[in-house]
């Protein structure tokens, strides 16, 4: 009754379009899997009443009941894959998280504009060849003043309030001792260990008995020295204009101006141009288009002797900056003492 | 210093404009700082007669006046002064002038009479602070003439920021030379006319210089039959300008020409002079001098003094003596210009806190050649001024007169210094402009005798800044070092900041900087006062001590972020704490230990405020614990170990000491409650502080990578249950010991405690890691090992493993 067997196959394979094309969900196209395909499922049955036909016969109906079995998985697997797109669809159209709530908070830690500040110019002169190097802030009046060419009772002295410690512990002879009114001192220590040439920057704490909107007791400066066999002016000029470009911009000019360091011979306050009026002119500069920003020079040769270097050998140049100026320029900060309140709102800023 | 323009066009013809000068001259090292121009605030304002007054028709309090202002015809002002008669001058100012209080005239009818123009007060022209009714003018004001002419204040005067070295430039002399200088063009000196009478002034007066190490010159003149009474209007408006206030003619004298020459003077009454007789001495054991500000001073054995016979007249130098100066009664005048040691001066000044024009011109260096110069120069103008005789001849004591410094330049060095080639007749014409005498030599090297001015010349370096300086620092070019010196690895500490820095960011710590010195009662609080480095001159008792811990001021940050209503902080500071070194000062030790440290504090809310993620994260602990932590992970340091310890400002049962091997690292916990107390700080704050250089010893700086197991981790959970009082840490080491070699890690996920687990005890809870690096384990392996530790943990910990 081969004809009735590929009636009843024809029958499966009709019910299972209909069936498995109107299945609305997963767990009816696995009932429905299991009616058409499994063990005890109508394709099974068709087949399990095989054994009594003829071998041609039997032939003919196998080859039919494979193509059944083919078009119902494939029938399924198209399902599976419709009913899959409908819940994505489903799922896309859902809900949306509020996308405006802030993110789990993050830590996230600033450093202080000063600090920054003073990395920057180091990081500039990193670039120029110079090593860094750093000293005591509680300091002999020798390493801050004599060996800097300000000898006790020198006018020069009153350029620079100072604060004095009692030194108690030290030997009689030792002292006087100060906090160092400037890192020039580090100058000589470096000097003092180090032979020619050096090229060096020393940043540091500084302090000076002083105090308004733009002097605090303590405040940091960047110093610098470069002392080889004939290192002239014209380089002390060239590395400041370059270090000038490089922190304030590639359009800053810088401009030289005769002044007076015990420590340097010829010394000379340096101005780079306006950083907010470009130069034209504005209230920050005092119309003047120039800003104060360093204090530079030729090392005196009675700094060498006291560093022990031969004068008549070596020519050296140094420089100093107060970082908190350059800090408050580049951040725009109009009063000093915000920096060392240390207000999270004013630290949150940079 | 403050220098009039008009005064110094007595000396130097002005060959530019104002704005030039004082660009020429800040550019060459004297910096004008400002300029003053009063007659620009003053245009518009003329002299005016005032012709006839009557009483306003609608108003009692004003009057209209007919004025003279030297125009075609007379003008109507309505005026409310009433200290004025016909016939006075004033000032008018003129329709369209704004007066320096900002008020514009304009033409405008007052109480309906037109009014053109304002008769002003002294303070609405901004020349005092307060004044009534109007300014009444000398009669002999020019009608129409500009009213800062009139009143000698059509000047300009600059601000010059001296330097210390710059002695020479102390004075509208030395100005004057320096614009010659720049500006080529002659410097003209004051032309002295000195009329002496046949008596020699050394009959008068003897002069002895007891100490010539401190006094190295002291020379007199006598003026007898001298009238003291104010001083012309001229001169009194130039010492205004130069920032003086006239006196008498004596007084003003002497300063005017302290001002031309930069020389200080001092006029004696010479019959207040006892036995006639100046001697120049170091002070005596419990001598007082009063001086010219009417304080009695108590004289120090190094103090310089002016004495007579028996007792001190001047404070050498500094300041003058009440007992022996110019009264109205004066006739008979001692003259003193001298020349003093520039130190004791500075001593004498600083001691007494006493800075004059005097001594601040002295400390710096005066010129000792020039003082018979301006000994006749001052004479000249009492005996013109002020009437009287000038006695012939100087009483000059001159004990040992150097000769003039000479400096050699050589025309290299120039081009060593500067880095540009200077042709040595460029050279030696600019040190002749500043009156260098060029004594020997050629285009290679020569020797020039120094100005005694230039007390700031001793060294070739000098004659190299003096040329430059003249020439213009724009006139040298720029050039870049030549040749890089050979590159150095990265200081280890640079590297070690960076990460410890970058650690901080990572955790959330912002930076603060503090100032290095807080008040003795905040080291007290936290038990760290003694043996701190006291400054010996704070500017105030908040400053006074050098901080042994940089905690006190973490907390006053903290203290000061609570009462901004910041509701959380994590901070950090990089910084040095100090302490004597008994050892300190030899060689290149330095005198105190500086000790570098990274210390924080954390308090409030763990993220600076309550957050929809985290709303009562309130930090505490762990929080700075983790800071610690990840500083240590972000230098590679392993094995470290933290214990309690005993500190007088951390919470006894928070107190950590973090350790690697004898190595302390640092320490962390939170604040003593009684510092709290004492400080009057918020509850809740946690502190850490970690030594940088001990960091530094045992930190990794450049890791090795190791090789990763191809093989997977099996992860088990072990939970016990022991003594309250039991550290994690301990039940972790066994962990580890005995899993050895295949627990890989074990880190605690839960700590219990509660009625669960018992009183006095508490549930640990760890994640187990464990791996083969050979091969994949096994389940049996894994067990085998894991109730092995279950066993080793319940033996050695009194421990029991919890169901």
């Amino acid at each position: 009754m081969p004809d009735d067997m590929q009636d009843r196959l024809k029958a499966l394979a009709e019910a299972a379009r209909t069936d498995i094309s109107n299945a609305q969900n997963a767990q009816q196209l696995e009932a429905l899997k299991g009616r058409f395909l499994g063990k005890k499922g109508e394709l099974a049955a068709v087949l399990g009443s095989m054994g009594k036909l003829a071998p041609e016969e039997r032939k003919a109906v196998g080859e039919i009941a494979n193509k059944v079995k083919g078009e119902v998985e494939q029938l399924l697997a198209t399902a599976q894959t419709r009913l899959e797109d409908a819940a994505l669809e489903e799922e896309l159209k859902g809900p949306k998280l509020d996308v405006t709530l802030p993110g789990r908070a993050a830590q996230f830690g600033r450093r202080h504009p000063v600090s920054q500040t003073l990395e920057d110019i180091v990081r500039v002169f990193s670039r120029l060849g110079f090593e860094v190097y750093s000293g005591p802030e509680i300091e002999l009046d020798w390493y801050n003043f004599e060996a800097l060419n300000v000898p006790a009772d020198h006018p020069a002295r009153d350029m620079q309030d100072t604060f004095y410690v009692d030194a108690t512990w030290l030997p009689k002879g030792v002292g006087p001792v100060v906090l160092r009114t400037h890192t020039s001192p580090v100058q000589i220590r470096t000097m003092l260990a180090h032979k020619p040439p050096l090229r060096g920057v020393m940043p540091g704490r500084v302090y000076r008995k002083d105090s308004d909107q733009t002097h605090t007791p303590m405040f940091h400066q960047v110093e610098g020295l470069l002392v080889d066999e004939k290192v002239t002016f014209a380089e002390l000029k060239g590395t400041l204009a370059a270090f000038a470009k490089a922190f304030f911009g590639a359009s800053t000019k810088t401009r030289f101006r005769p002044s007076f360091f015990p420590f340097t011979e010829p010394s000379a306050e340096v101005d780079v141009s306006c950083v907010f009026c470009s130069g034209k002119g504005c209230r920050v500069c005092k119309h003047t288009g120039w800003l104060e920003v360093l204090g530079s020079g030729m090392v005196h040769p009675n700094v060498f002797k006291h560093a022990g270097y031969d004068a008549s050998k070596v020519t050296g140049s140094a420089f100093g900056m107060g970082v908190e100026r350059l800090a408050m320029l580049r951040y725009g900060i109009d009063d000093l003492r915000t920096m060392f309140e240390n207000d999270a709102r004013f630290l949150a800023q940079f | 210093m403050r220098i009039s323009l008009k005064w110094l066009k007595d000396y130097v013809a002005l060959p530019a404009s104002v704005d030039e000068l004082a660009s020429r001259l800040t550019m060459a090292g004297l910096e004008i700082e400002g300029i003053e121009r009063p007659a620009e605030a003053l245009k518009g304002v003329v002299v005016a007669r005032i012709l006839e007054s009557e009483k306003h028709p609608n108003a009692d309090k004003l009057s209209v006046t007919k004025i003279d202002f030297g125009g075609a015809a007379p003008l109507q002002v309505v005026c409310g002064a009433k200290n004025y008669k016909v016939g006075d001058k004033v000032p008018l100012a003129t329709v369209g002038t704004k007066l320096p209080n900002g008020v514009e005239i304009k033409q405008a009818p007052l109480r309906g009479v037109d009014s053109h123009g304002m008769l002003c007060s002294s303070k609405e022209l901004g020349i005092t602070e307060e004044s009534s009714g109007l300014l009444i003018l000398h009669a002999d004001a020019k009608v129409g003439q500009p009213i800062a002419e009139a009143l000698g204040l059509d000047d300009v005067v600059f601000t010059v920021n001296v330097t210390p070295n710059r002695a020479d430039a102390l004075s509208h002399l030395g100005i004057a030379r320096e614009v010659a200088t720049l500006f080529n063009v002659p410097l003209k000196k004051p032309e002295v006319k000195l009329a002496e009478s046949a008596t020699e002034a050394s009959t008068k007066i003897t002069i002895r210089i007891d100490d010539p190490e401190r006094c190295w010159r002291y020379a007199a003149r006598v003026i007898e039959g001298v009238t003291v009474k104010p001083s012309p209007q001229w001169m009194q408006d130039r010492l205004k300008a130069a920032g003086m206030r006239g006196i008498n003619n004596l007084v003003d004298i002497t300063n005017y020409v302290l001002l031309e020459y930069g020389q200080p003077l001092h006029a004696f009454d010479l019959d207040r002079i006892g036995g006639a007789q100046i001697v120049v001495r170091t002070a005596k054991g419990g001598e007082k001098l009063t001086t010219l500000d009417a304080k009695e001073r108590a004289l120090h054995a190094d103090d310089l003094l002016i004495c007579d016979r028996d007792t001190p007249l001047v404070l050498a130098g500094v300041m003058g003596g009440a007992s022996s100066e110019v009264t109205e009664k004066t006739t008979r005048v001692l003259l003193e210009c001298a020349t003093f040691q520039p130190t004791t001066v500075r001593r004498s000044s600083k001691r007494h806190a006493l800075h004059t024009e005097s001594s601040h011109r002295f400390e710096r260096g005066t010129d000792i050649n020039v003082v018979p110069e301006v000994l006749d120069r001052t004479a000249a103008l009492i005996a013109e001024l002020g009437g009287g005789t000038v006695l012939k001849g100087r009483v000059d004591v001159f004990p040992a007169p150097k000769p003039a410094r000479q400096v050699t330049l050589r025309t290299q060095k120039v081009a060593d210094v500067l880095g540009v080639v200077v042709p040595a007749a460029d050279c030696h014409r600019i040190l002749a402009s500043l009156g260098f005498k060029k004594l020997s030599g050629d285009d290679v090297t020569a020797t020039f005798e120094v100005p005694s001015v230039r007390v700031d010349v001793s060294i070739e370096e000098d004659l190299v800044e003096e040329i430059a300086r003249v020439r213009g620092f724009d006139a040298i070019p720029e050039a870049l070092p030549r040749g890089l010196s050979e590159l150095e690895p990265e200081r280890p500490a640079m590297r070690v900041e960076r990460l410890i820095r970058g650690a901080m960011a990572g955790q959330g710590v912002d930076e603060v900087v503090n100032y290095s010195f807080v008040s003795p009662a905040e080291l007290a609080a936290f038990s760290a006062g003694e043996g701190a480095i006291a400054v010996g001159n704070p500017l105030s008792v908040e400053q006074a001590v050098m901080r042994t811990t940089l905690f006190p001021s973490l907390v006053q940050n903290v203290i000061r972020a609570s009462r901004h209503q910041t509701q959380g902080v994590r901070f950090y500071e990089w910084a040095r704490s100090y302490s004597p070194d008994q050892s300190g000062g030899k060689g290149a030790v330095p005198v105190a230990k500086e000790v570098l440290e990274v210390a924080g504090v954390v308090w409030g809310m763990r993220h600076g405020q309550r957050t929809w993620t985290a709303k009562d994260a309130e930090a505490d602990y762990f929080d700075a614990r983790a800071i610690v932590e990840s500083t240590l992970r972000a230098l590679h340091i392993e094995g470290v170990t933290t214990e309690s310890f005993e500190s007088p400002w951390y919470h006894p049962r928070s107190a950590t000491l973090v350790r690697k091997g004898q190595t302390v690292l640092g320490t962390l916990g939170e604040l003593h409650p009684r510092v709290m107390k004492k400080l009057d700080a918020p509850a809740g704050i946690v502190l850490f502080q970690l030594n940088v250089e001990a960091l530094q010893s045992v930190s990794v700086l450049v890791p090795q990578a190791k090789g990763l197991s191809k093989f997977p981790a099996v992860l088990r959970d072990l939970a016990v249950v022991v003594p309250a009082e039991m550290q994690s840490e301990a039940v972790r080491q066994v962990i580890l010991e005995v899993g050895r070699p295949l627990v890989e890690d074990a880190q605690v996920f839960d700590v219990y405690s509660g009625h669960q687990v018992g009183a006095g005890r508490k549930n640990l809870a760890y994640a187990l890691r464990y791996r083969s690096p050979e091969k994949t384990l096994t389940d049996t392996e894994v067990t085998e090992a894991h109730d092995k530790i279950v066993a080793e943990v319940t033996r050695r910990l009194g421990g029991a493993l919890r169901a």
